[in-house]
């Protein structure tokens, strides 16, 4: 019986103790084995962090283009790897991708690194990928811009950011319009009170084509071939009316329309009244008197501005609702849909200061298929410089909910 | 007693070895990571109903507290993920469950099938949504722990401000993640609609957004499904405009809609814009054409 008592509370304690070894050994299995996983969480917990953290930063440098502190340091590195070394307006910079890839080429001291997105096609190995809902099936797309891949040095963990390249738009105010010249009868009158209307600030440049011919639709850039150095941020002027079309809508957005052009452009007489019965315009952006013409190059770059200064894009100054190269400059095709022939603005550099080309609302005839002078109906009225081959630049346009 | 003694050390250690077999801390951390790697591409988020106010009912019974729409991998597809939580009575443990639709769906009253996540044995539930950014904060193992998840993607709208160029209202504008792989590209799949050659004058334009004459929605706005834009047309005048077109606009041309002349000329001779050699008539739809 005494035996029996031994050899039952021996084997209790054996159970015992083998259920507490079994215990012991899953918690130091937890805390030593499994110690590393609960580490690697941590890390990469963090990493998601400092990803979150960098993609602040460049957004910060995205939207603050120019001005951010990147720039400045960069600046002379960076143009001469792009080959630039002329003078352009740097506030193209801003939501452009030329900063990013210089932070990539020249900046080695940061946390992460940028890799070449999925599905980048483009011979030069670039940094992005430019997208628009015509290129990509990804949904909640905002509208256009580039796609940029980071990696986290420390974890590898990736965070794909798409930087919309909607900064270089201008809101038009919403009240009453007119459509062309003033004239002495009842004007073509029309409004926008029911709708948010967005407008290129600037005329479409080389850089943005260039993208166009990377990313888009082989069938629509036939033809067009990519630029680079100082012609980057110059206006691209080689493109028929058709592919302007096919450009806009590459973007989600609509060929310059010559009735909104006008809104944006003439100075309304009186901003705060947004529904005046008779809508008086000045020809000239910069002021509301209709004599006060000026002929100054800040204003108007007009075929006598070209041996003073050198053409570049945004040279004159904005307009009311900051639209830039409203008149002189190049030529600039709209689509018109009440006078389809006066499709073309051609106050520019090809007419001196004194001709009547130089007022807002008066245009031109393009038929969108050429460049030498027989594709254009300039009534009459001939450009001081007779070129074989014209340039013709566009801006795009859109609606908003 | 020395028998009892060595009894009652084996029972204290295997109390101990009992005691702390529980991995709260690593669990944790992983399951905030896989809620953080999916959340980061939330859009959307519905239903929240208290904000930063403890959850106190219903009282034992799991209820749908929060719905969150993001979209899949490769970002071919909207998914829903369905927050529930069960608020502890007596007995029964408080329970945080999220179920994963793989469709853009409204979430059901209660969890029907598998959770992709679930954390039980957790009181005081709260949530905070401030700021673009998404807070739980809850007891486990009478331990308080707060979850806060950036929602970058969180749109709360277009600012639109004269002079500006649009802005969405979100945590960075005009910054999205985006959940890229080969799908992303696999042209078949995708969603957005039209073609670069669609015409509304040869009948193969998109509409994408409708209202009738009572300015009721015919057909909700699908808009941002557009692959090359989108344009109104003038047909009835409604807070939000007329009706809308997927792809390039032709307004003016002939057999296109007359362009919006805007909502001051809807009674007028000439209520759309159409070429100077063109009439604006209305058709069948009532919409304004150029003929």
């Amino acid at each position: 019986m005494k035996n029996f008592k031994r050899f039952f509370l021996s084997i209790f304690i054996l159970s015992l103790c083998a259920v507490s070894f079994f215990f012991l050994w899953k918690n130091l299995k937890i805390q030593w084995i499994d110690k590393p996983k609960t580490e690697q969480f941590i890390q990469e917990r963090q990493g998601l962090e400092r990803l979150l953290k960098n993609s602040s930063e460049i957004h910060r440098i995205w939207q603050d283009g120019e001005d951010s502190r990147e720039w400045v340091q960069l600046k002379k590195e960076c143009l001469n790897y792009f080959k630039i070394n002329t003078i352009f307006d740097e506030s193209l910079l801003r939501c452009h991708p030329m900063i990013l890839q210089c932070i990539d080429k020249f900046y080695k001291k940061l946390d992460f690194h940028f890799v070449s997105p999925i599905g980048e096609r483009s011979s030069q190995e670039k940094i992005y990928r430019y997208l628009t809902k015509s290129n990509t099936v990804h949904q909640q797309l905002p509208a256009s811009g580039y796609l940029f891949t980071i990696e986290d040095n420390q974890t590898s963990q990736k965070l794909n950011l798409f930087l919309s390249d909607s900064c270089h738009e201008v809101f038009l105010p919403k009240r009453m319009y007119a459509y062309g010249e003033e004239v002495q009868e009842d004007d073509y009158k029309f409004d926008n009170f029911d709708q948010n209307i967005y407008i290129d600030r600037h005329l479409i440049t080389h850089s943005e084509i260039n993208e166009w011919i990377d990313f888009g639709n082989l069938d629509q850039v036939h033809g067009l071939k990519k630029k680079d150095g100082n012609d980057l941020f110059l206006p691209a002027t080689d493109l028929t009316m058709d592919q302007m079309l096919g450009y806009c809508s590459f973007r989600g957005k609509q060929l310059m329309l010559a009735h909104y052009f006008d809104a944006a452009t003439f100075l309304p007489m009186d901003l705060a009244e947004n529904n005046p019965v008779k809508i008086k315009r000045s020809p000239y952006y910069w002021t509301k008197k209709k004599s006060e013409f000026k002929p100054n190059c800040h204003y108007l770059y007009a075929n006598e501005c070209i041996s003073k200064f050198p053409y570049r894009l945004n040279f004159s100054e904005p307009t009311w609702t900051g639209l830039m190269d409203a008149m002189g400059g190049g030529f600039e095709a709209f689509r018109n849909p009440i006078d389809p022939d006066s499709n073309l603005k051609a106050s520019s550099m090809h007419f001196n200061f004194k001709s009547p080309w130089h007022k807002l609302g008066f245009r031109a005839g393009w038929d969108g298929e050429g460049f030498d002078i027989r594709h254009f109906d300039f009534k009459a009225i001939e450009p001081s410089i007779i070129s074989q081959h014209f340039e013709v630049g566009f801006r795009c346009m859109r609606e908003s909910k | 007693m020395n028998k009892i003694g060595l009894i009652l050390f084996l029972i204290l250690f295997f109390i101990q070895g009992c005691l702390d077999f529980t991995k709260p801390v690593d669990d944790l951390i992983s399951l905030e990571l896989k809620i953080y790697h999916e959340w980061l591409y939330a859009h959307r988020v519905l239903g929240l109903q208290n904000n930063d106010q403890m959850i106190e009912k219903p009282l034992g019974v799991e209820s749908l507290i929060l719905t969150l729409k993001m979209v899949d991998d490769g970002g071919v597809k909207i998914k829903t993920h369905c927050l529930y939580y069960r608020v502890p009575y007596k007995k029964i443990i408080g329970v945080l469950k999220i179920l994963e639709l793989k469709s853009d769906s409204s979430c059901p009253e209660s969890p029907v099938s598998t959770s992709w996540l679930e954390l039980i044995a957790i009181k005081n539930l709260k949530l905070k949504l401030e700021n673009f950014k998404l807070s739980l904060s809850f007891s486990h193992n009478e331990k308080n722990i707060v979850w806060t998840f950036l929602l970058p993607n969180l749109n709360a709208g277009i600012i639109h401000e004269k002079y500006q160029a649009a802005r969405d209202n979100k945590l960075f504008p005009n910054l999205s993640l985006l959940r890229i792989n080969e799908e992303s590209f696999e042209e078949s799949r995708s969603l957005y609609v039209g073609k670069i050659n669609d015409h509304f004058s040869n009948g193969s334009a998109h509409l994408c957004y409708q209202v009738n004459k009572n300015c009721q929605e015919v057909l909700p706005d699908k808009c941002d499904e557009c692959r090359f834009g989108w344009y109104q047309v003038v047909d009835y005048q409604c807070p939000r405009g007329g009706s809308r077109y997927c792809g390039q606009n032709h307004c003016g041309e002939k057999g296109e809609p007359a362009c919006p002349r805007g909502e001051s000329f809807l009674q007028d001779q000439e209520p759309g814009i159409c070429q100077s050699d063109l009439s604006p008539v209305w058709n069948g739809d009532h919409l304004l054409i150029c003929q």
